[in-house]
């Protein structure tokens, strides 16, 4: 296939929309390594409760899309919340391994995709009963309604993130508990408060993407572990761990990627990509792939990397 | 009921192998990999395609099978050397999706609809029978081989190794030829299981080798406790035949599936929560305390410092 500038304008166009759900996912798993410090695989089964109550809200209740929406957020939110209460809290205070939380993060997840699969189904499922948005074209460029509303929201939502962890008590109090936890816990911050906020941003953030892939296409209850999930540990990893705003950067970078990748290799193919960015990413760059910026940015400030002593005796 | 319990021991023995072998690497060698699913998949899809495409005798293509999941392992091994704990986690599963994406998209290995018309490894009217003996005999050398290994002097390196690498290292011993010989010998087994269950199941699909797969063999050795050499036996034991009582409620398959699920991943959690320390392992040693002590005695000696 020949890149003309149409089509590049297309396949970037696309990419970008597509991305926005990804970036999400992805602030949401970095957000909750950086301050929770736990890889969250259990982010699938919150996704899946995400989406299943925004299931129930819109194709059981008839909820039109907002008051749906909050609906499904609220759940997730308590649900997030709850897995931070009574299982990683409980498994922190016993110093336990990072495989007993690999364990139980699997383990959650796919307890919740069995649930949803024994309670829904196993056929894919979309949020409403017609997913066609209407399109216009801007331009060569074809420009759907659900491409606007997926840019508007997750530039929203990145922004009111940014601006929480940069302009609020809670959020300073999350980013110090991030950095130094019992140091932050000495100046009076509660980490335990700070790891229930995390937990219920990152509900949001994940709610928003999964309200956004649920009314694009229909998905499977595994489909979070077996793709969405993937490619937030990636975008994480590349972002450099512990760098929240640059895991969504990385977010959209993958997203632009897979959506250029078709013009050189097959889509089935597109995948192997990723899982070979993990491995060598994870192996040549643990401390992640450091954008050259001339000088930190605000938002790169607000999600700064861990001190280099941390990671590099991680790495070692 | 005889064949379905026969099949049931066959599959627990296969289980036994696998987690016996993962418990090597991760147990007593303390390398946090989760990628153990995918030297079972190159061990069964490289035995039946062995015996499928150039005609060996299916022994002959367990063996190899075997062997090319222990040589694969070095794609793992070599380069985790240079990172550990959850970074070799992550490291271990792009390897492992890598891997089974690739089988999951080549026409030679069946792809998405998998590899069927695998030869059998006997044909006899007491095929489950004498399958079910071998698979246990086969379990009983290998447990026996293991505790001889973890046992004896190389034993006691692996444990120094594990418990603290730096003063390993600065007594002059070699950490990084017991870690490959670790990951070779466990993937090794892996491997094998995986031509026992190919050459007795007949088909194989890529799902089977997913991060799912990961967490339930790691579930195997935990809940039996890691780093001892029963906990793993019993563990995977355990965790292949609770979730197949409920097989004898006649449940449609759509409903039965899941439901194995939610009570296989349920009693998971449980036993995190109940009892982290395993089935069979003390709290003073193996279970997840193996990896608790050598973390409490990397930060002591930081604090030391």
């Amino acid at each position: 296939m020949d890149l003309t500038l149409d089509l590049a304008a297309q396949l970037t166009w696309t990419g970008l929309a597509s991305s926005s759900s990804y970036c999400l996912f992805a602030l949401a798993f970095a957000l909750v390594l950086k301050v929770n410090r736990i890889w969250n695989f259990a982010q699938a089964g919150l996704m899946v409760v995400a989406y299943f109550a925004m299931f129930i809200a819109f194709r059981w209740l008839g909820l039109s899309p907002l008051p749906g929406a909050i609906l499904g957020a609220i759940t997730t939110i308590l649900a997030a919340m709850a897995l931070e209460y009574w299982g990683f809290r409980i498994l922190r205070q016993r110093n336990s391994s990072v495989l007993t939380f690999f364990i139980f993060t699997i383990a959650m997840s796919q307890f919740l995709i069995y649930m949803a699969e024994l309670i829904f189904g196993t056929d894919p499922k979309t949020l409403f009963p017609s997913i066609i948005a209407p399109v216009r074209f801007v331009g060569p460029v074809v420009v759907s309604d659900w491409d606007l509303i997926a840019l508007s929201l997750t530039v929203t939502l990145v922004g009111a993130l940014w601006l929480f962890l940069r302009k609020t008590r809670e959020g300073k109090a999350l980013i110090a508990v991030s950095d130094e936890p019992d140091l932050a816990e000495m100046y009076g911050m509660n980490k335990d408060r700070a790891y229930l906020v995390s937990m219920a941003l990152a509900a949001i953030l994940m709610s928003a993407g999964m309200y956004l892939i649920g009314t694009k296409a229909a998905i499977f209850p595994s489909t979070p572990l077996s793709q969405f999930m993937i490619f937030a540990v990636i975008a994480t990893i590349i972002g450099g761990i512990g760098n929240i705003f640059a895991a969504g950067i990385a977010g959209i970078f993958l997203a632009l990627l897979q959506s250029y990748s078709i013009l050189v290799i097959a889509s089935k193919w597109q995948i192997l990509l990723l899982y070979i960015l993990i491995f060598v990413v994870i192996i040549l760059f643990p401390q992640g792939v450091k954008l050259k910026l001339g000088k930190r940015g605000p938002a790169r400030k607000a999600g700064q990397l861990p001190p280099a002593d941390d990671v590099a005796e991680k790495a070692s | 009921m005889i064949e379905f319990l026969l099949t049931l021991a066959i599959l627990a023995g296969i289980n036994v192998l696998l987690a016996c072998g993962f418990n090597l690497i991760l147990g007593y060698g303390g390398l946090v990999s989760v990628a153990q699913p995918v030297f079972y998949a190159i061990g069964a899809y490289s035995s039946a395609l062995l015996s499928m495409k150039l005609g060996l005798p299916v022994p002959l293509a367990m063996v190899l099978g075997a062997l090319i999941a222990a040589i694969a392992s070095f794609g793992l091994s070599l380069p985790s050397l240079r990172v550990s704990g959850d970074y070799l986690v992550i490291a271990s599963m792009g390897f492992q999706l890598g891997i089974i994406h690739i089988i999951n998209n080549v026409e030679f290995t069946g792809a998405a609809s998998g590899l069927s018309g695998i030869v059998s490894a006997i044909e006899s009217p007491w095929r489950s029978q004498i399958y079910a003996g071998t698979i246990i005999a086969i379990c009983a050398v290998t447990i026996l081989a293991i505790r001889w290994l973890v046992t004896g002097p190389y034993g006691r390196a692996i444990t120094a190794m594990r418990n603290d690498e730096e003063v390993f290292a600065s007594l002059g011993r070699d950490a990084v030829h017991i870690k490959v010989t670790l990951f070779a010998v466990g993937s090794g087994i892996a491997g094998l299981a995986g031509g026992l269950y190919a050459h007795y199941f007949l088909f194989l699909t890529p799902d089977q080798y997913g991060i799912f797969s990961s967490a339930t063999l790691l579930t195997m050795v935990v809940v039996g406790g890691a780093a001892t050499v029963r906990g793993p036996v019993l563990g995977a034991i355990f965790l292949t035949v609770l979730p197949e009582a409920i097989r004898f409620l006649n449940l449609p398959i759509a409903v039965m599936a899941p439901l194995q699920g939610v009570i296989f991943t349920g009693l998971v959690i449980l036993f995190l929560f109940v009892k982290p320390e395993g089935l069979f392992g003390s709290k003073s040693g193996g279970g997840l305390d193996a990896w608790q002590s050598r973390a409490m005695s990397s930060s002591m000696r930081k604090g030391a410092k």
